[in-house]
C-alpha cells in the first residue's frame, strides 16, 4: 500500500525536522524511507520527528526502517537492511551510558502501531508522544 | 560466489580493503583454521567436503569476522542441502564470479524446502503446520522437535527474521539451529531465547530482528510453558467452546541488546484446547485493493473451524488467508502452527 511523506521545518529550542508518513509502512516502502532520511541528515537536519498521526499500519519491515532512520541521524554507519549486517551496536551503547536520545521523536502513534512497537520492544529506543505540539517542546 | 560472499560480508569489513573473502575448491580440508591473515572454514555438506571459505586480512583476528563467516557457512551449508546451489557448482561459481543475485537466488520451491519439516509423532498430540514463503524471500521459520529430556517434551518454535533478502534468508538459516540447540540445552523457553539472543547481540552484531516465540510442551500434562521475545502472540482455542484468548506476555525482540530477561507464560491445554501459533504474514496478507487481513478476520476463522483437528484449523485458516488474497503469491512469508490435545 501507498504511503505518503512530506518534510518540513520547524524552529523549536533546535531546529526540527518533521516527517510525516501518511498510509502503510511495510515491505514494499521500507526502504525507501530509510533513502528518504539520509539527504536530510546530509543537509544539517540533526533533529527528526516523526509524525505518525496518519500511518494506520506497520509490518516488521517498518520495524528495520524506524531502527536504521535512528542509526542515520546519529550519524552512523547505517545497517545496510539488504544485507542486514552491521558492526556496530552503537545505539545501546548510547543507552547504556545513560539519557534518551534526542536525534529521533515519534509523535501521535495510533494504538496499532504503537501496539507493534511495544510489543517488539523497539519503543524503548525512541522518545514518544501524543501529538506534534508536544514533541516539539521535548527537543 | 565470490561476489556473493563478500556482498554479505562487505559491511563487516570497517576499513576498505582490510578483508576479502573467496572461496577455495581445496583437494583437502584444512588444517589450521586462523594462520596468520587468513581465516578458513570448510564447508561440508552431509560429511561430504565441499571446498572452503577463505577470508584474508587483519580483519580476521576480530570476532564478529570469525562470527559473521562462521554464520555464511552455515548458510550455504543449508543451502546446498536443500538445493538452492548445486554444490558441483560451487567451484565453477567461484571462477565464474557470478553476482549474488544469481547464487544466492532461492527459488520460493528451495526456500520452501530449507523451512519446512514435517512435525514429529507425538502421542495425543495433532500437530499442524503451514508454510507459504513470499514472492521476495523472507526469513519465516518454525520446527517442532521432541527434547531430549525427561518425559520427552515438545519443543515448539516459531519466528520472523524483520526485513528481506538474502540476509534475511541467511539469518534464518543460522538462526534456527542455535535456536534449536539452545532449547535442548537451555532450563526452558525464556533461557533458550536469552543464550540465543546473546549470540545474536554480542558475536553477531546483526542490524537485523527476530522476533520468536518458544514453548516447552509437557506431554504428559498438557502444560506448555512459553516464551515470547517480540513475536505475534499465539491464540489458545479452548475445547468448552468459550472465547479464543491471546496468550499475552513477552518482551523485546532478539538482536536488539543483551541480556534478554523474557518471563514465561504458563498455558494448560487441557483435552480438546488447540494452540494456535502464526506469523504477521497471516494478519497482513493484503488484497489488490490495499485491505488486510487483520487479527478479527484471523480469529472469526479460527472459529469457524475449532469443531476439526488442528490440521483442519491450520487448512481452514491458510486457505481464508490465500483466497483472500486471490490466490497471488503473498507479500510476506505465511507461517502457522497449530498444536492440538486429543
Amino acid at each position: 500500500m501507498a504511503m505518503q511523506t512530506t518534510v518540513e521545518r520547524v524552529d523549536a529550542a533546535v531546529p526540527v525536522t518533521v516527517m510525516t508518513l501518511a498510509g502503510e509502512l511495510d515491505a514494499s516502502n521500507y526502504l525507501r524511507l530509510v533513502d528518504d532520511v539520509r539527504p536530510l541528515y546530509a543537509a544539517g537536519a540533526r533533529h527528526l520527528l516523526l509524525d505518525l498521526t496518519d500511518l494506520t499500519f506497520i509490518s516488521s519491515s517498518g520495524l528495520v526502517s524506524l531502527y536504521s532512520i535512528l542509526k542515520v541521524m546519529q550519524g552512523e554507519e547505517p545497517p545496510d537492511p539488504e544485507y542486514g549486517w552491521s558492526a556496530l551496536h552503537a545505539m545501546e551503547r548510547g543507552a547504556e551510558e545513560g539519557g534518551e536520545q534526542n536525534a529521533v521523536r515519534i509523535a501521535g502513534m495510533r494504538p496499532d502501531v504503537a501496539g507493534v512497537l511495544q510489543r517488539t520492544g523497539l519503543d524503548a529506543l525512541f522518545p514518544s508522544h501524543p501529538d506534534r505540539e508536544s514533541a516539539l517542546a521535548a527537543f | 560466489m565470490t561476489d556473493a560472499i563478500e556482498s554479505i560480508l562487505r559491511p563487516f569489513a570497517r576499513v576498505p580493503g582490510e578483508l576479502t573473502v573467496h572461496f577455495e575448491d581445496a583437494a583437502t580440508p584444512s588444517s589450521a583454521a586462523l594462520d596468520g591473515p587468513r581465516l578458513t572454514r570448510d564447508i561440508q555438506v552431509d560429511g561430504r567436503y565441499l571446498g572452503r571459505l577463505v577470508a584474508e586480512g587483519p580483519a580476521v583476528r576480530e570476532r564478529t569476522i570469525s562470527a559473521a563467516l562462521e554464520a555464511v557457512a552455515i548458510g550455504i551449508e543449508r543451502l546446498v542441502q536443500a538445493g538452492g546451489i548445486d554444490a558441483g557448482a560451487l567451484p565453477a561459481a567461484a571462477d565464474a564470479r557470478s553476482g549474488i543475485a544469481a547464487e544466492l537466488a532461492l527459488s520460493r520451491l528451495q526456500q520452501r524446502s530449507l523451512v519446512s519439516l514435517e512435525p514429529p509423532e507425538v502421542p495425543g498430540y495433532d500437530l499442524a503446520s503451514y508454510y507459504e514463503p513470499a514472492r521476495e524471500i523472507g526469513g519465516d521459520f518454525f520446527e517442532l522437535f521432541v527434547l531430549r529430556r525427561r518425559g520427552r517434551p515438545l519443543g515448539v518454535v516459531i519466528a520472523d527474521v524483520t526485513g528481506k533478502g538474502i540476509a534475511a534468508a541467511l539469518l534464518m538459516a543460522f538462526a534456527r539451529p542455535v535456536i534449536h540447540a539452545a532449547l535442548q540445552a537451555a532450563s526452558g523457553p525464556a533461557d533458550a531465547l536469552r543464550r540465543t539472543n546473546r549470540i545474536l547481540v554480542d558475536e553477531l552484531r546483526t542490524a537485523l530482528f527476530i522476533t520468536a516465540l518458544v514453548g516447552r510442551l509437557e506431554v504428559r500434562t498438557g502444560r506448555i510453558s512459553i516464551a515470547n521475545a517480540g513475536h505475534e502472540p499465539p491464540l489458545l482455542v479452548p475445547s468448552d467452546g468459550g472465547p479464543i484468548v491471546s496468550v499475552e506476555g513477552g518482551g523485546r525482540m532478539l538482536g536488539m541488546s543483551s541480556p534478554l530477561d523474557l518471563p514465561e507464560t504458563e498455558v494448560e491445554l487441557a483435552p480438546g484446547d488447540r494452540l494456535v501459533l502464526y506469523t504477521d504474514g497471516v494478519t497482513d496478507a493484503i488484497t489488490s485493493t490495499g485491505e488486510r487481513f487483520g487479527k478479527d478476520r484471523m480469529i472469526a476463522t479460527i472459529d469457524g473451524a475449532r469443531g476439526g483437528s488442528a490440521h483442519d484449523i491450520v487448512r481452514e485458516l491458510s486457505a481464508a488467508v490465500s483466497g483472500f488474497c486471490e490466490g497471488m503469491i503473498p507479500v510476506d512469508d505465511v507461517t502457522i502452527v497449530a498444536v492440538g490435545r486429543q
